[in-house]
């Protein structure tokens, strides 16, 4: 028996995203979409770029480089984050267990080259993440894989995994033509193998990436634009000036501290949502004092988080007070663990542990400017704690290493892109989560957070994850700081593109330029 | 040595150099009394503040005063260069002593891995033994150090070269002397014109150095207040806080320039032939 | 004269063996690797040995020289871990950058340096010469980093003349091209400039000072074509072995400002491949840079050799 479930998995709660909401509506309002024009767009994290495999790509600049190329089963949904819709799926169907998942596709549907993307590509495409290890564990629940007829795609899980569909939107899950890819070696890191609205024209390695309009794109009259621009510009400030002289359409980034200066000039629209950007205090629970829990505690209760907000950030952020779901998401914790910094219960907490003449530790930090500055301001307020902290500002490649066995005492970085609560915390705060960097172990988060996994009923999980934070938030294995404004700063013509928390771009097929504005 | 100060004092401009080095050598090491705020004290009421009467050169981004951190930067920029160059200078000039002295395959050695390290642009050499090293300042002063090393090594080796069949050395030979004491007693005087020239000059350079890789993200710890570290998150705000970028840059410059005055002073005075430039 | 030639590049084999071994080896101590770089911020151990297993990262430190050594001999200088793309192709792509904004801050020296030069020696302590003089301290004491910095903030951001940063193909077009190049290659020419005309300052006032051009001026020839063919051409010797040391320190200033001004080239490619830990492009960069360096100053020692023919080791 088969029900469609399909309401139930799309998270519709949300409301706190209406500010991209009604500016994507008004801008609807104003004028009908043309087609034509070139956008010239950047973004910090494309000097990133390294790989055009979708199902290889890990850094950022590789994905906004990807994504457009590509489509996925589902995607996520304009303007209301959480929510997923289809893409190449036309509908799908879930069983009534969770397990077996059924999608139709569009039909015509083509690459790139012309030739007709089938169920067979999307079988192929998931074996091939799989294979390529760097998104597997996402996949780690499918039992099999079946396609019935050239349309349809089956996929039965061993058990059911709630965020399944967000994976599937994922951009990088990418839906990848298997007759290029295998004519190509399996090689897809400089070609195109998709049949995304864009096809890839030329990629000058850290210069710039030409995305060319692809005219037998599925869904008719899109895209509207002729051209898309990825340019590759590494400096902040040559980014600002090439937007103010009009060298550029779209910034896709804009740090806090450029907010309010761009928003100045009277033909640049600076737009900004909240984002999924959020950064945290990580301390080792491993080993030394702060394997303590009073000592954490403590850290927790001595930062003061808007001061940090505004030497770092400007205000701009919004700070944690409990977990790392930020205030708007449906399963954001409504209980405020640390209101604000407390430095009385701070010192009585250390003054209770065992370290209450204070100690010496290091904190280690990529050369993130905003996270060496927040780097410095945790320094100077929990000196007055009696911690001294070192401070050690290290290369991605030694400071990941670090990080990933366990080699070290504290740490501020952060994580983006996710959507379901599950990705927030799973992999982080389980025992036996990939990413558990901070060695945190508590059984009864274990269980809440395999609980939230296998339930689908959205006000369950909501109460799981809601408990599981306060839990985290009270053991601080993270001192969780604030969430990043997503801020976006584009030329008034620029039309139909969305700000998305997640940072994608994948509404570029809905943007267009408003000559009239021009 | 009567001359030679004569000749120097003679040179107002070498002489000048000599007097703004020994402000900053004040300002270096009376850092703590002459520095008008503590460094390191953040003040979330003063963020970027202008240059104006409480804050001479302005306030970064964190409210620290601009004029303590560059008064206490000196104290970076000088221990760099102090130990840096020493480093230099002591294993450069006795590698070049030694090679110079004693000649054949040592010699042949000796020249090959200067060679060798000569092939690398400087600030890229020490760029990369950054990246090995990891950034620190201990570090930084060592892979600064080890880059010179060959500079001070070919002038010790070409000028020991040079004195090297003359008479008194010969004589010193005949009648027994070791070679150790040799080098020490007769060569090493022989040779200091140079030596002292290249190391005045290589302090200017070390300065640079430490601000050019701390300003990559490559130096020193990125909370000790150094010209470098301060450029680096000065050229973030040239926009909208100039100061932040254009201070710390004028001491760096304004210290450079003085220890290229001093050292080109100094080649006059102590010897009018030594007329090499470049680095 | 041939032995000469033959001697010094001798010589260079050495040390260009010497140089393969540094950049081999020098990276390989660089604590994190290139497959910690690559999983990023999805780093786990799993995965990192697997991937180790895949790029024969394994291997003996010595066997993984041998090959690359063997692998150069043959031209191949191995493909990045990171693009898949063949090294010898990244360095290409990027040559004419860093080569670019090499010639341009050369000629900045050539039409500015030396007639500057020249003219303040003929004008000993007249106010040109002490302009001159605080030009040639200054470019020689200020750092080019900071020079770029204020470079941007007043022609870029206040005065809006140049972009601050950033690149476009001189073939794809010329103009956009010079524009992104004026600034970098103004701050990068700056020392150089002021070496070269303090050189050229000095030597002529050593050459003005001679007997035979005491004679000429007795004799009456014109001043003008006096010093253009006698004094300059004589003056321009040491010039030029101080040219060419500073090539090699142009080649090591474009590493910072390359990186200031978004240049795509060779210093910004070797950063990169340091910053992501990616050995092959490292080492075959870094090799390059440095073996680049080795030719310069054989040219520059040859081209010395030749026009005097005194010098010989």
């Amino acid at each position: 028996m088969q029900k469609i479930k399909k309401s139930k998995f799309l998270c519709l709660s949300i409301i706190l995203f209406l500010l991209v909401g009604s500016f994507s509506f008004s801008s609807a309002l104003a004028a009908e979409p043309r087609s034509g024009g070139t956008l010239s767009i950047t973004d910090f994290s494309f000097s990133s770029a390294r790989t055009l495999d979708p199902h290889l790509a890990q850094a950022a600049g590789s994905m906004r480089f990807i994504e457009n190329m590509y489509n996925t089963l589902l995607k996520y949904k304009k303007a209301e984050y959480g929510s997923i819709t289809g893409d190449l799926a036309k509908n799908y169907t879930i069983t009534n267990d969770g397990k077996k998942y059924t999608f139709k596709l569009y039909q015509g549907v083509k690459f790139h080259d012309g030739s007709e993307l089938t169920s067979a590509d999307v079988k192929f495409s998931i074996e091939r993440i799989i294979a390529k290890k760097v998104r597997a564990q996402q996949f780690s629940g499918v039992d099999k894989i079946e396609t019935p007829d050239k349309y349809t795609v089956v996929i039965t899980l061993k058990e059911p995994v709630a965020p399944f569909l967000t994976y599937l939107a994922y951009p990088m899950n990418a839906i990848v033509s298997q007759k290029i890819t295998e004519s190509n070696n399996n090689d897809l890191s400089s070609i195109d193998a998709g049949s995304g609205p864009f096809k890839l024209n030329l990629w000058e390695r850290d210069q710039y990436l030409i995305l060319d309009k692809f005219n037998d794109y599925f869904i008719q009259g899109k895209p509207y634009l002729d051209r898309v621009y990825l340019k590759v510009i590494d400096d902040e400030t040559a980014r600002t000036t090439a937007l103010r002289n009009q060298e550029l359409d779209l910034i896709l980034q804009v740090s806090a501290k450029n907010i309010d200066r761009l928003a100045q000039y009277p033909d640049i629209n600076v737009k900004s949502v909240a984002g999924t950007y959020w950064e945290y205090l990580g301390l080792n629970t491993r080993k030394g004092p702060l394997a303590d829990k009073k000592v954490r505690q403590a850290i927790a209760w001595g930062i003061n988080r808007a001061t940090l907000n505004k030497m770092v950030k400007f205000d701009k952020a919004t700070v944690l007070t409990s977990g790392p779901i930020p205030p708007g998401h449906w399963a954001a914790d409504d209980l405020a663990v640390y209101p604000a910094q407390d430095l009385a219960k701070a010192k009585k907490l250390l003054a209770d542990s065992d370290y209450s003449n204070g100690f010496e530790t290091t904190l280690i930090v990529l050369s993130n400017p905003d996270q060496l500055n927040a780097a410095q301001v945790i320094k100077a307020q929990l000196a007055p704690l009696g911690i001294k902290v070192k401070i050690k500002s290290l290369e991605s490649s030694v400071y990941f290493d670090k990080l990933g066995s366990g080699d070290f005492d504290m740490t501020v970085i952060g994580w983006v892109g996710f959507v379901d609560p599950d990705e927030y915390l799973y992999n982080i705060f389980h025992t036996d989560g990939i990413w558990n960097q901070q060695g945190y172990s508590n059984p009864e988060v274990d269980q809440l957070l395999e609980d939230g996994r296998r339930t689908s009923d959205q006000a369950t999980r909501k109460e799981i994850y809601q408990k599981a934070q306060t839990i985290i938030a009270q053991d601080a294995p993270m001192v969780f700081l604030y969430v990043n404004p997503q801020a976006s700063a584009l030329q008034d013509y620029v039309k139909g593109f969305d700000i998305n928390p997640t940072v994608t771009t994948i509404s570029l097929v809905d943007t267009w330029l408003d000559q009239s504005a021009e | 040595m009567r001359e030679f100060c004569y000749r120097f004092y003679k040179n107002k401009l070498a002489f000048l150099g000599f007097i703004i080095l020994f402000i900053f050598l004040v300002m270096a090491i009376f850092a703590p009394y002459l520095a008008p705020y503590d460094p390191f004290q953040m003040d979330p009421q003063a963020m970027l503040q202008p240059p104006g009467a409480d804050h001479l050169f302005g306030t970064d981004q964190f409210g620290r005063d601009i004029l303590s951190r560059i008064i206490f930067g000196s104290r970076i920029s000088f221990k760099v260069g102090l130990i840096s160059v020493g480093l230099s200078l002591i294993v450069g000039v006795s590698m070049g002593i030694v090679a110079g002295y004693y000649g054949g395959w040592l010699d042949n050695l000796i020249s090959r891995i200067m060679d060798v390290m000569f092939s690398f642009p400087q600030i890229f050499l020490a760029l990369v033994i950054m990246a090995v090293l990891g950034t620190s300042s201990t570090n930084l002063m060592l892979a600064i150090g080890l880059v010179y090393i060959p500079i001070f090594g070919r002038i010790a080796r070409a000028s020991v070269l040079s004195i090297k069949d003359s008479l008194y050395i010969e004589a010193a030979n005949s009648i027994g002397v070791s070679n150790l004491i040799i080098m020490l007693r007769h060569i090493l005087p022989n040779i200091m014109a140079p030596i002292i020239v290249q190391t005045t000059l290589s302090f200017g350079f070390a300065i640079r150095a430490e601000a050019a890789l701390s300003f990559l993200g490559l130096g020193v710890e990125a909370d000790i207040p150094s010209w470098g570290i301060m450029l680096n998150q000065g050229k973030d705000w040239m926009e909208m806080a100039w100061w932040n970028a254009v201070f710390p840059g004028l001491s760096a410059t304004l210290a450079i320039l003085s220890f290229n005055i001093l050292g080109d002073g100094l080649r006059d005075a102590l010897d009018p032939r030594l007329r090499n430039e470049g680095e | 004269m041939w032995r000469y030639i033959t001697k010094r590049i001798l010589i260079a084999i050495p040390v260009l063996i010497g140089i393969s071994i540094v950049a081999f080896f020098l990276i390989r101590l660089v604590p994190g690797d290139t497959v910690t770089a690559l999983l990023g911020a999805n780093y786990n151990q799993e995965q990192a040995a697997a991937l180790r297993a895949d790029y024969g990262l394994d291997k003996p430190l010595i066997t993984q020289y041998l090959i690359w050594v063997k692998n150069l001999l043959k031209g191949d200088f191995g493909h990045s871990f990171f693009t898949n793309q063949a090294v010898s192709s990244s360095i290409m792509e990027r040559l004419p950058v860093t080569f670019e904004l090499m010639i341009m801050s050369f000629i900045y020296c050539l039409l500015i340096a030396i007639p500057l030069g020249a003219v303040a020696s003929l004008k000993k302590n007249s106010l040109l010469d002490y302009l001159a003089t605080i030009f040639g301290l200054l470019g020689v004491s200020i750092p080019n980093f900071w020079l770029a910095t204020i470079l941007i903030l007043v022609f870029s951001l206040h005065m809006g003349w140049f972009p601050s940063g950033g690149f476009v193909s001189f073939f794809a077009d010329p103009i956009a091209n010079l524009r992104y190049m004026f600034l970098p290659s103004i701050a990068l020419g700056a020392s150089v400039g002021a070496v070269v005309m303090r050189m050229t300052r000095s030597s002529m006032l050593e050459i003005l000072k001679q007997d035979y051009i005491e004679m000429a001026r007795a004799k009456g020839v014109s001043q003008k074509i006096l010093i253009i063919s006698h004094a300059l051409k004589n003056a321009l010797i040491p010039v030029i072995t101080v040219l060419g040391i500073q090539m090699g320190y142009l080649l090591g200033g474009s590493v910072i400002i390359e990186q200031i001004f978004s240049l795509p080239g060779i210093g910004r490619l070797a950063l990169q491949a340091i910053t992501n830990r990616d050995y092959i492009l490292m080492q075959g960069s870094i090799l390059f840079v440095a073996a680049g360096f080795v030719i310069i100053n054989l040219l520059v020692d040859l081209i010395y050799a030749l026009i005097n023919p005194q010098i010989r080791y």
